[in-house]
């Protein structure tokens, strides 16, 4: 029973950090029509970025690395990741894929995969963040905010509801539901569903779309700076930025984006959890060797049954 | 609902019904075809024994990898070339191929001989049963080529992109997980049903110590069968039929293309011979690991294809020999590679997406009356539509 | 001129058949139909095509000619109706299964492949009947050389019939407008078909090039013996070449007949220019 909920209370957490890193990918495949794959890497940056901003803002502050500086700190840096992400998610837009806006899907595909490897090992270089892996300063307190007790003698177990899932869950909720609110209920937001139905009507309708999609692909990255923020919180170690254990981060996610039906908000949120539960329950129950193998496989069913995802719509193409 | 010529309502066919009357004149018998095959292998012959040995020369290994890598370049640019698919898991297929010739080679050693050192000299027994091994790998990886393709007649592009990486990434996860490799020949003989689940091919240590079977005849040989098959499927009916997929599928079903088994055949065909490089190159450095599968390694393919000209097979050859031999000269700049890789991928997109060759292969680039565009204007006379 | 039609017309949006008997329909197609979400796009359309009929399709934009052919070449499979060509039922077929059973079409705005030349556009359109695998491909057999040479000069003598012989290694990109229109419907003829679908192959031709496609279509009827349905909207060329037409208005059939009748049924005249003009 108590490892049915702390798996539960795993999945939980990391469901809703694939959900903020999912909704990166939906948002912009619905405006602009094609997979973001440099997506995850700036989940990377925004992972190593809260790194390289903690090991010069603790000490400059009077912290050690080993303490745990009060909450406001913690605040800025995920801020400033945000920032920065959200900084170079307009620039590779600018420069990489508004040149690519009219051609062909599989040449801004390619190009999107350029732009990944591109971050990746830009980020591995030793004057940038270096290709071995480091530890995070820890900037939340590990404590357990909960225990629970089952059993007795040999089959005692615990279930501990830790500090850092609860904040990870609660950030990722908040900032999903700040997402909610902007593209259900701004004149921003029905800007941007406009130019994700036909863009060139949204802009005969007078809507500045140069603008909106910048916009989205800003909003986007600084979810994913967030995602990566979070993350570091829960896995201090950090692998280098090239390492396949990010590659896998994102291509789950997008899996997650991709099952709830790509281009839908609330289908990436969903998307999200599914994965995590499939991943964490299959992992624990079955076998945790092949945990990205469970992921992969769900996308295949989901593609072949359902390709426009569980809240997605099919829609014909005009001959 | 059959395929076949009209009898009824008689067509076209009917009009021009002379041509297929008479008999066509067709120059050659049937052994024509195997001309540039048995040239081929006779450039292979000589280059081998002229040649110091790959052990020995670095030179030669050098030559050795860009044949392989020419293989793999070239049955890569059959899927995303030539029919327009996106797949970038083609090192899965690689090392698929590759553990399977590896396994065939390494135990049946042991069983036939009770060794898994080199057996035989030159065409003896062991190159044999490496050449076998090698065409089991690439079937096998056929029959994963098939699997893999089958979701790509329902996917679009980065659908299917995603699709296959996942695919390499599976088959990296699987072969991580499997057994020790067995290195006693008594053990191997009395090996239970039990010990070959997971089968025993080394797990996340890779299976090594492959005898390395692999030499310049070979590679050049099976290189030359690759370049034929594939500049024969591009300029024959198969050929017009996946680049029509390529440009427009709706228009190419119109044209009664059946394009889910163009592109799964496209699918087949590129695993095929990714397995049997696999073989080749598994016996070449006498290891193959399961990173060997990963998406770091398909990439290298992937850029090969972009920049040498999406359906060119000499301009697809001519990128893997550059992409091959730049990094050896430029050793030094190691962790500058993948960045290079990165913005050539990104500029060629915005600059030259179709490749430096197109479609083109380099001879036809000569070719001016086809690049020269019809002046503008329409066609004026009717169409005299003939007795 | 009145006509039994007119009757029917008034009574229901429903016209069955036409100058042609039911033994006689090369293409028969009943009550077809389909729609995209709640959008009925094309309901209950029948036609009768006979042997080297040329009949026509007009209505005003979006009335659905364009998703009619669709419907008739398995791009979208009907929600109900049945298609049937000569004694074949072609249902729920794919398109490149209903392509070699005899129904070839050309498309509203051109699809020619743009990197192959013309002469493999046309070839590419040829080669469905033949026989030949990949291993006789691959090994260049005799079998598959011959099959190539013949459907080699099979696709140049077409291309003579059109004058365009000598374009024949152009890449298709590099034709001009007219040229590339002639060379969709080379493409479609080259598949051997007993029905030919032209969708507007007159848009964008000067009245000159109307003229002469308007011979031409006459002319391959004549000649290749297929029967051909036409999507026009070019009025002068439809009455003058087409022996039936079929009118459509949001995906219903209005009007069906000679020229003449179509011409002069008031509700063919209100949906092309608005109701209350009957006493024009």
């Amino acid at each position: 029973m108590s490892d049915f909920a702390q798996t539960l209370i795993t999945a939980i957490a990391i469901g809703s950090l694939y959900a903020l890193i999912a909704l990166g990918y939906t948002m912009v495949y619905g405006i602009l029509k094609f997979i973001n794959f440099a997506h995850s890497d700036i989940v990377v940056l925004g992972a190593w970025g809260s790194y390289s901003l903690s090991v010069r803002i603790l000490p400059a502050l009077g912290y050690g690395l080993k303490e745990v500086p009060p909450v406001w700190v913690a605040l800025m840096i995920l801020l400033l990741a945000m920032i920065f992400c959200g900084a170079i998610g307009f620039t590779i837009e600018r420069l990489a894929y508004r040149p690519l806006r009219r051609a062909p899907r599989l040449n801004v595909l390619i190009t999107a995969i350029g732009v990944s490897l591109l971050l990746q090992n830009v980020g591995q270089l030793s004057f940038v963040f270096g290709a071995s892996p480091q530890d995070m300063p820890p900037l939340l307190s590990d404590r357990a905010l909960a225990t629970f007790s089952f059993g007795e003698g040999e089959s005692a177990r615990q279930l501990v509801i830790g500090m850092v899932d609860v904040v990870i869950f609660a950030t990722a909720t908040s900032l999903m539901l700040i997402m909610q609110y902007l593209v259900f209920h701004t004149k921003l937001g029905v800007a941007m569903r406009a130019v994700s139905f036909n863009t060139d009507t949204a802009a005969l309708m007078g809507i500045p779309v140069d603008r909106v999609v910048s916009f989205t692909f800003v909003l986007g990255s600084m979810l994913a700076a967030a995602a990566g923020f979070l993350i570091v919180m829960k896995y201090p170690s950090i692998s280098q930025p090239a390492h396949t254990i990010w590659v896998l981060l994102g291509l789950k996610a997008f899996v997650a984006a991709v099952i709830g039906g790509i281009g839908n908000v609330r289908g990436a949120v969903l998307g999200g959890f599914v994965i995590a539960f499939v991943e964490q329950f299959g992992a624990f129950y079955v076998s945790s060797n092949y945990r990205d193998v469970y992921v992969f496989t769900l996308l295949i069913l989901i593609l072949l049954v359902k390709p426009s995802g569980l809240l997605g719509s099919t829609l014909r193409e005009k001959v | 609902m059959t395929r076949g010529t009209s009898s009824v309502g008689t067509g076209v066919v009917a009009a021009s019904a002379k041509s297929e009357a008479a008999e066509v004149a067709v120059k050659g018998n049937g052994w024509t075809g195997l001309i540039p095959i048995a040239i081929g292998i006779l450039i292979a012959l000589v280059l081998h024994f002229a040649l110091p040995a790959p052990q020995r020369s670095y030179n030669t290994q050098i030559l050795q990898i860009i044949g392989i890598v020419i293989v793999l370049a070239v049955s890569l640019n059959i899927v995303n070339g030539m029919t327009g698919q996106f797949s970038i898991g083609h090192a899965g297929f690689m090392a698929v191929g590759g553990y399977t010739a590896a396994s065939i080679t390494y135990y049946g050693s042991m069983l036939l001989w009770g060794s898994t050192t080199k057996h035989g000299g030159f065409l003896g027994s062991g190159d044999w049963l490496f050449l076998g091994s090698c065409l089991a790998g690439g079937l096998v990886a056929a029959i994963a080529g098939y699997v893999v393709g089958l979701p790509s007649l329902r996917l679009r592009g980065d659908y299917l992109a995603i699709v296959t990486l996942g695919f390499g990434e599976i088959i990296r996860v699987v072969l991580q997980q499997t057994g020790p490799l067995i290195e006693d020949v008594e053990a191997l003989r009395s090996v239970g049903l039990k010990q070959l689940v997971p089968p025993p091919l080394g797990g996340s240590l890779g299976f090594s110590g492959i005898p390395k079977y692999t030499n310049l005849f070979w590679v050049y040989s099976i290189l030359t069968i690759t370049l034929v098959v594939a500049y024969r499927l591009k300029s024959s009916s198969a050929g017009r039929s996946m680049i029509s997929v390529r440009e427009d599928e709706i228009a190419a079903q119109a044209m009664g293309v059946n394009i889910a088994r163009q592109k799964v055949t496209a699918f087949v065909v590129a695993a095929f011979f990714a397995g049997v490089a696999g073989g080749l190159f598994a016996h070449s450095t006498g290891t193959v690991s399961p990173k060997d599968a990963g998406f770091q390694q398909s990439f290298d393919y992937v850029i090969m294809t972009v920049l040498g000209g999406r359906g060119s097979i000499s301009g697809v050859t001519l990128a893997a020999i550059f992409l091959t031999v730049l990094p050896e000269l430029l050793r030094d700049f190691e962790q500058y590679r993948l960045i290079v890789y990165a913005l050539l991928l990104i500029i060629m997109m915005l600059v030259r997406p179709q490749g430096l060759l197109g479609i083109h292969e380099v001879w036809e680039m000569f070719n001016r009356r086809r690049r020269k565009a019809e002046t503008s204007g329409s066609d004026v006379s009717p169409a005299e539509v003939g007795p | 001129m009145k006509s039994s039609t007119e009757g029917l017309t008034a009574k229901s949006g429903v016209i069955a058949g036409g100058a042609a008997s039911g033994s006689d329909a090369l293409l028969d197609v009943r009550e077809i139909g389909i729609s995209f979400g709640g959008l009925k796009a094309v309901q209950k359309f029948s036609l009768r095509l006979p042997r080297a009929g040329l009949y026509g399709l007009i209505g005003p934009n979006g009335a659905g000619k364009t998703t009619v052919f669709n419907l008739l070449t398995g791009v979208y499979q009907p929600d109900s109706g049945e298609i049937q060509l000569g004694a074949q039922r072609l249902g729920q077929g794919k398109p490149h299964e209903i392509t070699a059973a005899g129904i070839a079409r050309t498309f509203q705005n051109i699809r020619l492949f743009p990197s192959l030349s013309v002469l493999d556009n046309v070839r590419l359109a040829g080669q469905l009947h033949n026989r030949h695998g990949l291993l006789s491909t691959v090994i260049r057999s005799r079998g598959y050389r011959r099959e190539e040479e013949q459907l080699r000069q099979r696709s140049l003598e077409l291309l003579q019939i059109f004058e365009l012989q000598d374009r024949a290694d152009e890449l298709a990109c590099n034709l001009s407008y007219g040229h590339q229109r002639k060379l969709e419907i080379i493409r479609a003829l080259a598949t051997n078909p007993k029905v030919l679908l032209l969708d507007e192959p007159a848009a964008g031709l000067n009245p000159q090039e109307k003229l002469a496609l308007a011979e031409s279509i006459r002319q391959i009827r004549d000649r290749f013996q297929v029967a051909v349905l036409l999507i026009e909207h070019d009025m002068p060329l439809v009455m003058k070449i087409c022996e039936r037409i079929t009118v459509l208005e949001y995906g219903i059939t209005i009007s069906e007949g000679t020229p003449a009748d179509v011409q002069n049924d008031p509700r063919v005249i209100a949906a092309y220019l608005g109701a209350g003009l009957e006493d024009a």
